[in-house]
C-alpha cells in the first residue's frame, strides 16, 4: 500500500532537481558566487537527505551499500549545482553534500513513523525551493 | 587482519592531512576572505572526519573509555587548520572540525555496532567487511578531495 507513494515521490524529487538544474542553468549569468554557494548546498543536502531516508526504510538490511550510494548521490548532485558557478563553490557542494549523505542512513534508520517524517521532510524541500526561486528572481 | 589493513588506511589518512596543512602554511600569503572561508570549511570538515573515523575504527575495538579522543583530535584539527589563515577563520575551523569528528565517531561507533541504530545485525563476519569497505571508500573520498584542494590552488 505504501509503496505507490513512495515511487511518486521519489519520480518527483528527481523531475524536480532535474527541471532546478535547468532554471538554473539558463539564469546563471545573474546569480552571483554568495547565493551560488547557498544553492549547491542546499541542493546537494536535500538530494542527500531524500535519497538516504528513503532507501534506508526500503532496504534495511544493506547499510553499507546505502551509506556509499547516498553519500555519492549527495555529493554529486552537490558539484553538480556547484560547477556551474565556480570551482570554490563545486567544493563546496561537493563536501556539504557527502557529509549530510554519511549522515542520512543513520537518521533513517532510528525513526518510528517514516512516512510522515518523509511528508515533513518533502514540505522542507518545497518551502527551500520556494525560497531559492524568490531570491533568483530578486537577485 | 582487518585492524591491520585499518590502521595502515589512517596513516596513509594522517600522511595525507599533514600534506596540505604544509601546502596552506606554505602559501598562506596568497589567500583572500573568501577562498579562506571555503578551504577552512572543506579541509578542517573532510579532513577530520576521515582521521576521526579511523582512529574511532581502531582505538576503541582497544579501550572502551577512549571514546573521547576522535571528538578532540577533530577539533584540534580545525583549530590548526583554521589558525593558519587570518584570525576569523579559527571559528570556522573549530565549529567544522567538531562537526567532522562527530560524524565519524558515530558513523565507526554505528558500524561496530548496527543494533545502536536498530538495523539487523547478521553476523561478525559481516561487520568486518563493512568495516573494510567503508575504509577503502573514505580513504578514496579523502584523497580525491586533497587532490581537489592541491588543484586548487593552480586556478
Amino acid at each position: 500500500m505504501t509503496a505507490f507513494p513512495i515511487s511518486l515521490f521519489v519520480y518527483m524529487d528527481i523531475c524536480m532537481c532535474i527541471g532546478f538544474y535547468i532554471y538554473v542553468f539558463r539564469k546563471k549569468k545573474l546569480i552571483g558566487f554568495q547565493l551560488g554557494m547557498n544553492i549547491s548546498n542546499v541542493m546537494g543536502g536535500m538530494t542527500a537527505l531524500l535519497s538516504g531516508i528513503v532507501l534506508i526504510w526500503q532496504f534495511p538490511f544493506h547499510f553499507t551499500a546505502i551509506t556509499i550510494l547516498s553519500a555519492l548521490t549527495g555529493a554529486l548532485t552537490g558539484a553538480l549545482f556547484g560547477l556551474l558557478f565556480d570551482y570554490q563553490t563545486f567544493i563546496t557542494g561537493l563536501t556539504n553534500g557527502l557529509m549530510i549523505g554519511i549522515m542520512s542512513p543513520m537518521l533513517g534508520a532510528v525513526l518510528e513513523v517514516p512516512f510522515l517524517f518523509l511528508l515533513f521532510l518533502h514540505g522542507l524541500f518545497f518551502a527551500t525551493l520556494v525560497t531559492i526561486l524568490i531570491s533568483i528572481q530578486r537577485s | 587482519m582487518v585492524l591491520l589493513f585499518i590502521i595502515i588506511c589512517c596513516v596513509w589518512n594522517i600522511i595525507g592531512v599533514h600534506l596540505v596543512y604544509r601546502l596552506f602554511k606554505k602559501k598562506h600569503m596568497l589567500f583572500d576572505d573568501r577562498f579562506t572561508m571555503t578551504m577552512c570549511m572543506t579541509a578542517a570538515m573532510i579532513h577530520s572526519f576521515s582521521v576521526a573515523l579511523h582512529l574511532e575504527l581502531v582505538v576503541a575495538s582497544l579501550n572502551k573509555f577512549l571514546f573521547l579522543c576522535p571528538i578532540l583530535i577533530g577539533i584540534w584539527i580545525g583549530w590548526k587548520f583554521g589558525s593558519i589563515l587570518k584570525n576569523p577563520a579559527r571559528l570556522t575551523g573549530i565549529y567544522n572540525g567538531s562537526i567532522g569528528g562527530l560524524m565519524g565517531t558515530m558513523l565507526g561507533a554505528v558500524i561496530q555496532n548496527p543494533s545502536l541504530c536498530s538495523i539487523p545485525v547478521v553476523s561478525d563476519g559481516v561487520i568486518a567487511l563493512n568495516m573494510y569497505i567503508l575504509s577503502i571508500f573514505f580513504t578514496i573520498v579523502h584523497f580525491k578531495i586533497a587532490v581537489f584542494i592541491r588543484y586548487s590552488f593552480t586556478i
